[in-house]
C-alpha cells in the first residue's frame, strides 16, 4: 500500500498531462503517416487479381479494401475493375466467401487511357496498317510503339480482351501507358511509381478529376501566392517601419499595434467577404463600367479573379508580415542606429544602410509565413476567384500574358471540390490524398524554412552580445 | 570644395524628407486599409439592421447556434488536451525534449484546415459512424489509461522508474497509448453487448430518440479541436513558462508536491495568461470555415445533439455568398454574419492581448521585488 | 603643454578659460531634461582644442547625457527638452541653420559597447565616407588605411579587410569603431566609457590610442574609472547630479581638489 500512498501524494495528474502531449503527438503523427501512405501509395503499381466466383463470374482488378458485411459473418472486398466503357462501372464489391479461385496472371495489363479511365485486361493482338501481331510479338510491338510521337502511333490498333472475354479495339494514340504490374519487379515498379508521381505533379486533371495530375492547381497556387507576396511585402514592410521607426511611440501607436496583431486572428472568411464586396463588386464593378462596358453584362473584373484573390490574401497576410518585420526591427540594438546617426547619416540613410539590411531575415521570415498561410487558405478564395476547372491558365502566350481577371485553380480548393463535389469520389479519393499530402508538404516546408531562418537570426544576434 | 557643391547636403535632406513622407503615407495607408474592413462590414450590414433589426437577428440565430455548438464541441475536446499538454511541457518535461516537442506541436497549426476537414469528412466520419461505440470508448479510455500508466509507474521498481522518467513520459507514453487504443477497440464489442444491446446507435435512438448523422458535431469537435490545440497550447505554455520560478520553489519549500505547486501557485499566477490562450482558441474555433464545411452536414438546425450536424456562420458565408446578389437581403445578412464574426474575434483577441500584457507587467513587478 | 599648466599662482585656482583660438567647445548655461526630469543643470565650461577632457562622476550624474547632447543624439527622442547653448568652434549647434548631419560628422562619437555594423571591416570604415561624397576607390582605400592606422588596427586587420567586423575581438571592435569615426575626419571625438566593456590589455591599447589622437583632434572622454581619467586626460570635469562640481587640469583636480565633495569621490569615500 506504500506505492498507493506515494502515487496519491505525487498524484496521477502529471501523467494525465503527459498523456495529453503524447496523444497530441500521436494524432499529428497519425495524420502525417496517413497522408504519406495514402498519398504516395496510390502511385505504386499494385498487383492485379483475377478471381473466379462461385456463380462463374470473373472479376479482375485491384483489391482496394475489405469491409465486414453488415448483420452477418464474413466480409466483402472492393475491386477496382476499370473498363467503364465495357461494363459501365469501375468498382465491384465481391463477397469474400463466394470467391472460388484467385490468381495473379502475369499477362494481366493495366492501360492508362485518355478517355474512359483505366482498362484492365489482356492484350490479344496488335494491328499495324493491316498487319496483325499476336502473343509475344504484340507486346514487343507495343513496347516499341509507345515512345513514338503521336502521328506515328496512330497506325497502331490494340485488340484487347476483357477478363470476361469481350474484345475491343483501342487506338494506341489514346493510350498513355501500359503496364503489367504482376510481371514487374521492384525496380520497374519504382520507376513506374516515379513516373506516376511526376505525372501527378506535371499534368492537368483528366476524367473529371479522377485521374491525371494537379499541375494547373499547383501553378495557380504559385502564381497567386507570388502576386500576393509582391503586394504584401512592400506594404507590410512600410507599415512596420512606420510603426517602429517613425511613429511617435505613444498610446495610440501601442493601440494600433495591438489592433494589427489581432487582425491575424480574424477569420479568413471575413477577409473573403471584404474582398468580394470591395474588390470584386466595388472596384471590379466600376472597372467594368468604365473600361469593359462592351462585354457587359458578362463581367470582366466584376467577378472573382486572380487579382482580387491575390489582393484579398495580401490583406489577410498583412498582419503576419507587419508583426514579423516589427519583431525584427525591435531586435536591432539602438546602438546600431546611433552609430550610423553619429557618423552623420540621415534617418533615411540609417534605415536604408543599417536597419533594413539587418531586418531582412525577419522580413523574409514574415513573407514566408505569409506565403505558407496563403497557400493553405481556401475559404476566402471561394468568394473571390477560385475555379474548379479553369479552362485557361492565367499566364499564357497571349497578350498581355498575365491575365489578372481570369479565374484560377488552387490546390486547396481542388482538394475540397474533388472530394466533395466530384462525380466519382471513390475513384478520386487517392488523388485527393496525394493533393492533400502535397499541400501539407508545401506548407510545412515553408514553415520550417521560416523557423530555421528565425533561429539562425536569433543565434546571429546572440553571438553579437 | 567642388565635390561638396556637386553633392550638396540639401539633396540628402530632401531625400530623407521624401522617404520619411512615403513611409509615413504608406504606413498610415496600410493601417487605414485594415481599418477599412470594419468600416465596410458595418456600412454594408447597416441597412439591414436599420430596416429589420430584430428580424435579421432572428434569421441568423440557427447559424449563431451552429457556430456556438461547433466552437463548444471543439473547445471541449481541445482545451483539456492543450492545457494539460502545456502544464506538462512547462513544469515536468525535460528541457531537451521541450525544445523539440514545442516547435513540433506548434507546427500542427500550419496544417491547412482544408486537409483536416477532408480527413475528418472522408475518413473519420464514416469510421466513427461504423464504430461509434469504439470511438466513445477510446475517448473515455485513453485519458484513463494515461492515469493508469502513472499508477503502474509508482508500482514499478526504482530501476524502471529511472529508465522511464516522468520528464520523458510524453515520448514513452506513445506506445502505451497505442496499445491502449487497440485494447479499447478489442474490448468494445464486449462492452457494447453488455450495456447497449450490441448496437449503440440503435440504443441511442430507442432510449433517447437521438438520430445519428454521418457528419455531425462530434466529428467537427474532434477535427476543429485538433486545429485549435496548437494555438491554445503554445500560448498557455508561454504563460506557464513565464511564471517566476521562485514562486513555485517557495510553494514547494512549504511542503507542497510539485503538482500541488503547479495547481495552487502556477495556475493561479498564470490564470490570466491561460484565459487569454483559451480566448484565442475560441476565436479560432468560431471563425474556422473549411473544417466545418467539410466535416458537418451543413444543415441549419437548432439541435443540441452531438450526433447531428450544424451550419456555422462562416460555412454559411462560404456556401451562400457566391450565389447571393450584391445588395440583396441574403447578401446583407451574410455580411452581417461576417461583421459579427469580425467583432467577436477582434474583441476577444484584444481582450486576450490586454490581459497578457498586464500579466507580463505583473511578472516583471514580481521579478523586481523578489 | 600650453594651457594645461597655466595655473594662477596667486589663488592656486586653475585656469579653465581659454582664448577663442584654443577653445573648441563652449558650453554656456546648458540644461537638459528627460520628460520634465532635469538631467543636466546649467552646465558652463569650455573644452580646449587638441586636449583630452575627461568627465567623471557617479552613475546617473549626466556624463553620458552631456556627451550625447553635443552630438544632438537627443533629437531622436521627443521627450527631451533643453535650454542654454553649446557652441562648436563658435557656432551654436542648436541654431536653425546648423546642419545636423554635418555637425555629427564633425563630432564623432564612440559608445560604451562596440557597435560595428554587420558588414565587413572595410565597409564599416567606408560607411561614413560613402555618405559624404563620392570618392575614387583609390582615394577611399587610402583614407581607410589611414583611419585604421590611426586607430592602431591596420596591422591586425589588413589581411582580412573583407571579413565580417563581428568576428573581431571586443577591443578590436572598439578600435574599429574609432577608425570608422576618424575616417570622416571629425574635429571632436566623443568617447562614452570606451573601455568599460573591455579587458585590461584592450583598455591599455585604447588609452594609448586616445593619447596619440590628441595631436589630430579634440577628445572628450566620459569614464567612471578614475585611474583612467588620471592616466589619459589633460583636463577633468567632475559632475554630480547633473551639475558641474569642479573643472580643471587633471593633476590639479586629482591631487588638490578645491571641494570636499570632489575629494570624497576621488578617494572613494562616497557611496
Amino acid at each position: 500500500m506504500k506505492w498507493l500512498k506515494s502515487a496519491m501524494q505525487q498524484g496521477i495528474w502529471p501523467w494525465l498531462c503527459a498523456g495529453c502531449v503524447a496523444l497530441s503527438l500521436l494524432m499529428l503523427g497519425a495524420l502525417l503517416a496517413l497522408l504519406l501512405t495514402r498519398g504516395l501509395g496510390h502511385f505504386w503499381p499494385s498487383a492485379l487479381d483475377e478471381v473466379t466466383l462461385q456463380n462463374g463470374d470473373v472479376v479482375a482488378g485491384e483489391a482496394v479494401r475489405d469491409l465486414p458485411l453488415p448483420n452477418r459473418a464474413g466480409s466483402e472486398r472492393l475491386y477496382f475493375t476499370g473498363n467503364r466503357d465495357v461494363d459501365d462501372a469501375r468498382w465491384r464489391w465481391v463477397p469474400v466467401d463466394t470467391i472460388k479461385q484467385q490468381t495473379r496472371p502475369a499477362e494481366l495489363l493495366r492501360l492508362k487511357r485518355r478517355t474512359w479511365g483505366d482498362f484492365i485486361g489482356y492484350l490479344e493482338a496488335v494491328e499495324v496498317g493491316g498487319e496483325r501481331f499476336s502473343g509475344h510479338d504484340a507486346w514487343e510491338q507495343v513496347q516499341q510503339a509507345l515512345p513514338l510521337p503521336a502521328p506515328q502511333r496512330a497506325r497502331f490498333q490494340l485488340i484487347l480482351r476483357t477478363p470476361q472475354g469481350d474484345t475491343l479495339r483501342q487506338p494506341l494514340s489514346t493510350v498513355l501507358r501500359i503496364e503489367a504490374p504482376n510481371a514487374m519487379h521492384v525496380g520497374q515498379k519504382l520507376k513506374a511509381w516515379g513516373s506516376d508521381v511526376w505525372q501527378f505533379l506535371s499534368q492537368g486533371p483528366r476524367a473529371a478529376n479522377t485521374d491525371g495530375g494537379v499541375w494547373p492547381a499547383i501553378f495557380g497556387t504559385m502564381l497567386m501566392v507570388i502576386l500576393m507576396s509582391v503586394i504584401v511585402t512592400p506594404f507590410g514592410v512600410l507599415a512596420a517601419i512606420y510603426l517602429n521607426e517613425i511613429a511617435h511611440q505613444g498610446p495610440l501607436t501601442r493601440l494600433v499595434r495591438i489592433g494589427v496583431r489581432n487582425l491575424a486572428g480574424v477569420p479568413s472568411i471575413v477577409y473573403g467577404v471584404f474582398g468580394l464586396g470591395v474588390f470584386v463588386y466595388g472596384i471590379g464593378g466600376s472597372l467594368d463600367a468604365w473600361f469593359f462596358d462592351d462585354a457587359l453584362p458578362s463581367p470582366t473584373f466584376g467577378t472573382g479573379g486572380l487579382l482580387w484573390a491575390s489582393l484579398t490574401l495580401a490583406l489577410l497576410t498583412l498582419p503576419v508580415v507587419i508583426v514579423a518585420t516589427e519583431e525584427g526591427l525591435a531586435r536591432i540594438p539602438d546602438a546600431q542606429r546611433e552609430g550610423a546617426v553619429a557618423l552623420g547619416a540621415t534617418r533615411f540613410e540609417m534605415l536604408k544602410r543599417i536597419v533594413l539590411p539587418m531586418a531582412t531575415p525577419a522580413m523574409l521570415t514574415g513573407v514566408i509565413l505569409a506565403v505558407a498561410r496563403a497557400a493553405g487558405e481556401v475559404a476566402p478564395l471561394m468568394l473571390v476567384g477560385v475555379a474548379r476547372l479553369a479552362p485557361q491558365m492565367p499566364l499564357d502566350g497571349e497578350f498581355p500574358y498575365l491575365h489578372l481577371e481570369r479565374k484560377f485553380m488552387h490546390l486547396g480548393y481542388h482538394l475540397f471540390d474533388t472530394a466533395f463535389h466530384g462525380e466519382d469520389v471513390q475513384a478520386a479519393i487517392p488523388l485527393v490524398y496525394a493533393t492533400a499530402l502535397l499541400l501539407v508538404l508545401i506548407v510545412l516546408v515553408l514553415n520550417l524554412t521560416a523557423i530555421l531562418l528565425r533561429h539562425h537570426l536569433r543565434r546571429q544576434r546572440g553571438s553579437e552580445c | 570644395m567642388t565635390r561638396a557643391r556637386l553633392f550638396p547636403q540639401p539633396l540628402r535632406h530632401l531625400q530623407d524628407r521624401i522617404a520619411t513622407g512615403i513611409i509615413t503615407a504608406g504606413g498610415i495607408g496600410v493601417l487605414l486599409a485594415i481599418l477599412g474592413i470594419g468600416v465596410f462590414l458595418v456600412w454594408e450590414a447597416a441597412p439591414l439592421l436599420l430596416h429589420s433589426g430584430t428580424d435579421s437577428l432572428a434569421m441568423l440565430s440557427p447559424l449563431a447556434w451552429g457556430t456556438l455548438k461547433a466552437a463548444l464541441m471543439a473547445l471541449l475536446f481541445a482545451l483539456p488536451l492543450a492545457l494539460g499538454a502545456a502544464a506538462y511541457t512547462a513544469f515536468f518535461m525535460s528541457a531537451r525534449l521541450r525544445s523539440r516537442i514545442k516547435p513540433t506541436l506548434e507546427m500542427m497549426e500550419a496544417i491547412p484546415g482544408v486537409v483536416i476537414g477532408f480527413i475528418a469528412g472522408m475518413l473519420l466520419a464514416p469510421w466513427v459512424e461504423r464504430h461509434l461505440a469504439s470511438t466513445l470508448m477510446v475517448i473515455v479510455w485513453l485519458p484513463l489509461s494515461a492515469g493508469l500508466a502513472g499508477l503502474v509507474w509508482h508500482l514499478a521498481s526504482r530501476r524502471w522508474q529511472r529508465r522511464l522518467p516522468l520528464s520523458w513520459a510524453a515520448l514513452w507514453l506513445i506506445p502505451w497509448l497505442m496499445a491502449m487504443f487497440i485494447l479499447a477497440l478489442w474490448l468494445t464489442p464486449l462492452v457494447e453487448q453488455t450495456f447497449w444491446d450490441g448496437d449503440l446507435r440503435q440504443y441511442l435512438h430507442v432510449a433517447f430518440g437521438l438520430d445519428y448523422v454521418t457528419r455531425n458535431a462530434l466529428i467537427v469537435g474532434l477535427a476543429m479541436g485538433f486545429a485549435v490545440i496548437p494555438s491554445v497550447y503554445s500560448l498557455a505554455e508561454d504563460a506557464l513558462n513565464e511564471v517566476p520560478r521562485p514562486l513555485m520553489e517557495g510553494a514547494q519549500a512549504l511542503g507542497a508536491s510539485r503538482w500541488q505547486a503547479v495547481v495552487k501557485v502556477a495556475l493561479a499566477a498564470a490564470g490570466p495568461g491561460l484565459f487569454s490562450a483559451v480566448m484565442i482558441g475560441a476565436g479560432r474555433a468560431v471563425g474556422e470555415t473549411m473544417i466545418v464545411l467539410m466535416a458537418s452536414s451543413n444543415a441549419a438546425l437548432l439541435s443540441a445533439s452531438p450526433f447531428e450536424g450544424m451550419r456555422t456562420m462562416a460555412a454559411a458565408i462560404a456556401i451562400e455568398l457566391p450565389e447571393a446578389t450584391a445588395g440583396g437581403t441574403t447578401y446583407r445578412m451574410l455580411v452581417l454574419a461576417a461583421l459579427l464574426l469580425f467583432l467577436f474575434t477582434f474583441l476577444v483577441n484584444t481582450l486576450a492581448e490586454l490581459v497578457r500584457q498586464r500579466l507580463r507587467r505583473r511578472y516583471q513587478h514580481l521579478g523586481n521585488t523578489s | 603643454m600650453l594651457a594645461s599648466r597655466h595655473v594662477d599662482q596667486a589663488t592656486q585656482a586653475p585656469v579653465t578659460h581659454f582664448p577663442a583660438d584654443q577653445c573648441c567647445l563652449e558650453i554656456d548655461q546648458f540644461s537638459l531634461a528627460y520628460a520634465g526630469k532635469p538631467a543636466l543643470q546649467r552646465l558652463t565650461l569650455q573644452v580646449p582644442r587638441h586636449r583630452v577632457t575627461a568627465f567623471i562622476g557617479p552613475s546617473g550624474c549626466g556624463k553620458s547625457t552631456f556627451l550625447r547632447a553635443i552630438n544632438r543624439l537627443h533629437d531622436l527622442n521627443e521627450s527631451v527638452s533643453h535650454s542654454g547653448e553649446i557652441s562648436l568652434e563658435g557656432h551654436n549647434i542648436h541654431a536653425p541653420e546648423m546642419n545636423v548631419t554635418e555637425l555629427r560628422r564633425r563630432v564623432g562619437m564612440v559608445f560604451q559597447t562596440p557597435n560595428p555594423f554587420p558588414m565587413s571591416i572595410y565597409e564599416n570604415v567606408a560607411f561614413g565616407l560613402r555618405l559624404q561624397k563620392r570618392l575614387a576607390k583609390r582615394q577611399r582605400d587610402d583614407i581607410i588605411e589611414w583611419a585604421l592606422t590611426s586607430a592602431a588596427l591596420w596591422d591586425e586587420v589588413k589581411d582580412r579587410l573583407h571579413r565580417s567586423a563581428w568576428q573581431l575581438s571586443g577591443g578590436q571592435q572598439q578600435r574599429l569603431v574609432i577608425a570608422r569615426t576618424l575616417a570622416v575626419q571629425p574635429d571632436v571625438l566623443l568617447l562614452d566609457e570606451p573601455a568599460s566593456a573591455l579587458d585590461p590589455i584592450s583598455t591599455l591599447k585604447i588609452e594609448e590610442l586616445i593619447r596619440n589622437l590628441k595631436s589630430q583632434l579634440t577628445l572628450v572622454l566620459v569614464t567612471h574609472n578614475m585611474q583612467q581619467a588620471a592616466r589619459v586626460s589633460d583636463y577633468t570635469a567632475f559632475l554630480q547630479q547633473g551639475e558641474l562640481v569642479e573643472y580643471g587640469p587633471t593633476d590639479h583636480v586629482f591631487t588638490n581638489p578645491r571641494l570636499q565633495r570632489t575629494e570624497n569621490y576621488i578617494t572613494g569615500r562616497m557611496a
